[in-house]
């Protein structure tokens, strides 16, 4: 990596003071699980790093029954792990924190660093950008190695998944993030957290290079059931093949209302309103749950290579309602 | 011949599970390795690399790297031009070898090329002054795929050879068209074995540093052949080999990528010598990815032919090497061991295999675990099933049939070896014996009944190890010990094999305590300094305790004959056995201590008639033959029907490598190299896209199995031992890697078979498998 210059503000207002008026200049650095890798491979080369970790106020968690779940964007994935709360009322939430491996990643990466990682695509990581193309100017990737890149929202010229595990859970759970920034606080739903860049000075969020991810709201899960199902090459160390995480509002057997979010098929998470259409007023069993799988992946538009991860991302949107429908909250 | 299970001890160490004298400096955090080292004044290197997998050079500008302070030096290709090449040591006739400079010229053939070297007092400042050399490239068309680099039109990676051909190569045994005219049952199969990254923990790593007033270079590399290091390394840089000094410290992993010699090291020597300071340069992760070698790349197309009854009547390949840009050190050589392995386990004499060795814009392949063997045996094992399925028969039955048995050892193949011993029903037997594999397939039955996609997969692989007789191998194929015994009877072993994890300094060392009756703590097993330790071959292909132990066990004989005669003087007795670390005289009981004897003979009060002084020997052991050991391994898997992912229920490995110095470490070995077996199997793949970039460039995009993802492993041993050696061991250290990868696949081919799912290519991703449960039908 460059040389740069660092800074550990203690206070939210000190950290965005230090950061830069455009992408580039300035990194924030939380759990350093993604940026570290990505400076040590020349891909942001910051010229200023921003440690946020000593910011008291963005860490921890807290639940209460009346106002629901809030974490602060520097709490670990350890901490959302091991919180009684969260097992207990947002099993989707926990189930996704659970598929983030190993001890060591989970015990240094923070649930802000999750939402905010950079693209895995193994062009993008290998220095080639967003868009990687060939010398005709055409992109490489539709027709190039793209076993593991979009299936939804990919008509261009973005290809890469997002790599977020928490991101489905939270958007099924209607989160709401809270962002940091000269002007004071502003809120977004996790669910328009995320955007698809455009061109190659974008990013695959809505912060600005001069706000930071301050903290995540979930609302009261009382009678939602939820769940988050991953399909994995590898149990440890790596990304899924394909998630989905579902939020089911029963009102007995039968369901009232649903959240399905695909995750690791489309550049941004992918909910499903499809989905969520099909399962209305129905019970949850294999086949509705088979249906609503397939309705999930509607509009599904594979890569040459990537065909597998249609099938995938249905059987996880249909087994994640599976396991809600059994056990959630 | 076979014995059954629980090695027996043979000695008081000699078969015992002692544990590794290595681990504790490599659990406690005290061993050394390169990037350990430091020197005064040291500077560290950091080596700009070409961006393109094929491109013109048409200048390089090293000014603002010079003008950043603390850079002290940059050196690019026209520096370097007379030295080198990197040497080639395989020979084949009519390969084309092309010039291998230290540094590019004016083209670079692959992605991570060097190009130039930046020198620096702080590897931060050489890396930050790397990025400021500006090379004007003009980028080439490339070819990164064997296939496409023989197809018409296809760009050349050298312009001097337009077909990509670096040589042709045949063998044949036996009358295969007599074998193919008279089969009843002929299978083709085109099988890929894959590009993998040997991912050794430990990247490269020098540390050079040149003493002007005695005109001598020492150079610290994480290798596992220092001596053939250092002859090498003294021709790229005209040097006399005796002023040139090769240490090699602790080596985190080795796997055949540092079987060889690099680029890296002959410009690390030259940089010191020219700079008149140490310097060091440790490879990165992505660097260790782009060039250091990669293993396998083979597109191999088989044929099989066969009676009814399941007898194998001849095999035929073509295999298409993919050898990358350049021929490291045994490149060329890789496939052509394949081709002598092509029998497997098996009795039928009829061979033809074609090999078309292919450069492409990729870094080059060479040795990696198995080197030639895993493909083979994953070819062959392939093959054998595949025709079990065709016939109908069970494959453990289909095996059994084709055995040579145990009375037909030595067992001449078709491919000009000589099996030295054998009784390869044994681990198979004994493998179907712990699955209990009628019971299983009764399993299976049930599980097919209920929709599961089960599978059971057999191998009973063979390999060529303990390389090897010297007229068969590229260098040497001896090894070398000296055993020294100092005035106070302690013992020092110095091989000539470098083991770089094996465990040698425990098996060397019971072996010496066994055969003169010390204890374990009173001998100590030296290795990697070519001024300590006489010339020596290396540790590669299964052969430092096959070759190198024999070596330890002859010298100490000679020891032994010495020690008898100063104990003779001493009692002066003439009948005098030396046993249990005394010298005893045969008639009246009196005795002499090994420690005394050694005192005498350093004091030379009297000398026995015709010795010398001092107790010393050193021992070459030439080998009369290569060893085979084989093995069986059975895997049981079920395929997730609905994701295509694989799970691994069983997996029984019973390996059969002669009699066994340490039953721990073989299974250690076991152990490592299933692991391996199973990445290649299950995970790992060097993808490179169409341009020659390589897109699984991380540990992130290469997917080596992690522990958590190994299943338990049972494993078991038959003991044949080897007659070639007087230790009767036959080398265990790619067993596990050779045997793994196609009882994996098998078995995931025999769980997809009730869907027509005959071969899947390795690896076996869920994509993969996707893919063929869409063609059975089935989704």
């Amino acid at each position: 990596m460059n040389a740069f210059e660092y800074a550990a503000p203690t206070t939210k207002e000190q950290a965005v003071g230090l950061l830069a008026d455009r992408w580039g200049d300035a990194e924030v650095l939380a759990g350093g699980t993604d940026l570290l890798s990505l400076m040590k491979d020349y891909l942001p080369t910051p010229k200023r790093v921003v440690n946020i970790k000593d910011i008291k106020e963005l860490q921890g968690i807290k639940y209460s029954s009346a106002t629901g779940l809030r974490l602060g964007a520097l709490a670990t994935i350890e901490e959302l792990l091991s919180n009684a709360a969260v097992k207990k009322e947002y099993p989707a939430l926990a189930q996704a924190a659970e598929g983030v491996s190993s001890p060591q990643i989970r015990n240094a990466g923070t649930i802000g660093g999750d939402l905010c990682q950079r693209p895995r695509c193994w062009y993008f990581r290998s220095g080639l950008g967003y868009f990687p193309k060939d010398d005709g100017g055409k992109d490489l990737i539709p027709t190039g190695q793209n076993e593991y890149h979009a299936i939804l929202g990919n008509s261009g010229p973005a290809y890469f998944v997002h790599p977020s595990s928490l991101a489905p859970a939270l958007i099924a759970l209607d989160a709401k993030a809270r962002i940091f920034g000269s002007a004071g606080w502003r809120e977004v739903r996790v669910e328009e957290f995320f955007v698809t860049p455009n061109n190659d000075g974008d990013r695959e969020t809505v912060l600005k290079s001069n706000e930071i991810l301050g903290e995540i709201i979930l609302p009261p899960a009382k009678g939602i059931r939820s769940a988050t199902y991953e399909v994995r090459q590898k149990e440890a160390l790596d990304w899924p093949l394909a998630a989905a995480a579902v939020a089911l509002k029963m009102s007995g057997n039968t369901v009232q209302s649903a959240r399905v979010v695909l995750g690791h098929v489309a550049p941004v998470p992918w909910r499903s309103q499809a989905a969520e259409q099909a399962l209305g007023g129905k019970a949850i069993d294999e086949n509705t749950a088979s249906e609503a799988g397939s309705a999930a992946v509607n509009g599904a538009r594979p890569l040459s290579k990537n065909g597998y991860k249609v099938q995938l991302a249905r059987v996880a949107a249909k087994r994640a309602l599976l396991q809600a429908a059994q056990g959630g909250a | 011949m076979a014995t059954i299970l629980t090695p027996q001890a043979t000695g008081k160490l000699v078969g015992k599970r002692v544990r590794r004298r290595e681990d504790p400096r490599l659990i406690t955090g005290t061993a050394t390795y390169v990037d350990d080292i430091q020197k005064p004044g040291m500077h560290h290197a950091c080596i700009v690399r070409s961006p393109y997998a094929a491109a013109r050079i048409k200048g390089i500008n090293a000014q603002a790297a010079l003008a950043l302070p603390g850079v002290a030096a940059v050196f690019t290709g026209k520096d370097v031009a007379a030295l080198g090449p990197v040497p080639c040591g395989a020979s084949l006739p009519g390969l084309r070898v092309p010039h291998h400079h230290i540094l590019a010229q004016d083209r670079v053939y692959f992605t991570g090329h060097p190009v130039a070297v930046v020198v620096a007092t702080d590897r931060y400042i050489a890396r930050d002054a790397a990025d400021l050399v500006e090379v004007d490239y003009e980028e080439l068309p490339a070819v990164a795929a064997p296939e496409k680099a023989l197809a018409p039109g296809a760009p050349a990676v050298h312009p001097e050879w337009p077909d990509n051909t670096a040589f042709t190569y045949h063998q044949e045994g036996g009358d295969v068209n007599k074998a193919f005219a008279e089969a009843e049952v002929i299978v083709k199969q085109r099988i890929i074995s894959q590009r993998l990254i040997p991912t050794a923990m430990e990247t490269r790593g020098v540390v050079a540093e040149w003493q002007p007033g005695d005109k001598a270079l020492t150079v610290y590399s994480s290798s596992q052949i220092p001596h053939l290091l250092r002859s090498l390394l003294a021709g790229m840089l005209g040097l006399p080999e005796n002023r040139l000094r090769v240490v090699v410290p602790e080596v985190g992993g080795g796997f055949g990528s540092k079987l060889n010699v690099y680029a890296e090291e002959a410009l690390m020597g030259f940089v010191a010598m020219k700079i008149g300071k140490p310097v060091k340069w440790i490879e990165s992760r992505r660097e260790n990815f782009l060039c250091t070698i990669h293993g396998r790349g083979h597109v191999d197309y088989y044929e099989i032919a066969a009676k009814k009854d399941g007898t194998i009547l001849g095999l035929k390949l073509k295999l298409i090497q993919d050898l990358g840009a350049y021929h490291q050190l045994l490149t060329p050589a890789i496939p052509t061991l394949s081709v002598l392995m092509m029998p497997g386990l098996y009795r039928f004499k009829n061979i033809l295999a074609d090999i078309v060795g292919v450069f492409t814009n990729c870094v080059p392949t060479d040795a990696y675990r198995g080197a030639g063997r895993p493909e083979a045996t994953h070819g062959i094992e392939r093959m054998v099933d595949m025709l079990a399925a065709e016939l109908k028969m069970d494959p453990a039955e289909i095996r059994l049939k084709n055995f040579p048995q145990p009375d037909e050892f030595p067992f001449a193949t078709a491919t000009g070896l000589s099996y030295d011993s054998g009784d390869y029903e044994a681990p198979l037997r004994r493998a179907l014996e712990l699955v209990d594999y009628p019971r299983l397939r009764q399993e299976q039955a049930e599980a097919r009944q209920q929709g599961r996609l089960m599978g059971i997969g057999l191998s009973t692989y063979g390999e060529v190890s303990a390389f090897g007789p010297s007229p068969a191998t590229p260098a040497g194929g001896w090894e070398s010990a000296t055993v020294k015994i100092d005035p106070a009877g302690k013992v020092t072993v110095l091989t000539g094999a470098s083991p770089h994890g094996q465990g040698e300094e425990t098996t060397f060392a019971q072996i010496a305590a066994d055969e003169l009756g010390v204890d374990l703590e009173d001998v100590i097993v030296l290795h990697g300094d070519t001024a300590v330790v006489q010339y020596g071959i290396g540790t590669f292909g299964s052969r430092a305790t096959a070759v190198g132990g024999p070596a330890v066990y002859y010298a100490i004989q000679k020891l032994k004959e010495k020690i008898q005669k100063f104990g003779a003087l001493l009692l002066e007795s003439a009948e005098v056995t030396f046993t249990n670390g005394n010298c005893v005289c045969n008639r009246n009981g009196k005795s002499v201590t090994l420690a005394q004897v050694a005192a005498a003979s350093y004091r030379a009060m009297k000398l026995p008639p015709g010795e010398e002084p001092g107790l010393q020997v050193t021992y070459f052991w030439e080998p009369p033959n290569f060893t085979f050991p084989f093995g069986a391994h059975i895997a049981v898997t079920e395929v997730d029907r609905e994701t295509g992912r694989v799970s691994i229920l069983r997996y029984v490995a019973v390996d059969d490598c002669g009699n066994i110095i340490n039953p721990l470490l073989v299974d250690g070995q076991v152990h490592g190299g299933v692991a391996q077996g199973m990445g290649q199997a299950l995970y790992e793949q060097a993808v490179y896209d169409n341009n020659g970039q390589l897109l699984s460039g991380e540990l992130t995009d290469y997917a080596i199995p992690k522990a958590g993802m190994m299943p338990w492993l049972e494993t078991g041993h038959t003991i044949t031992p080897s007659p070639v050696n007087p230790l009767g061991v036959k080398g265990v250290g790619e067993a596990g890697t050779i045997g793994a990868s196609p009882a994996l696949v098998n078995s995931v081919v025999d769980a997809l078979s009730p869907l027509g799912v005959r071969h899947i290519d390795m690896p076996m991703l869920p994509e993969k498998i996707w893919q063929l449960l869409q063609q059975g039908g089935q989704a």
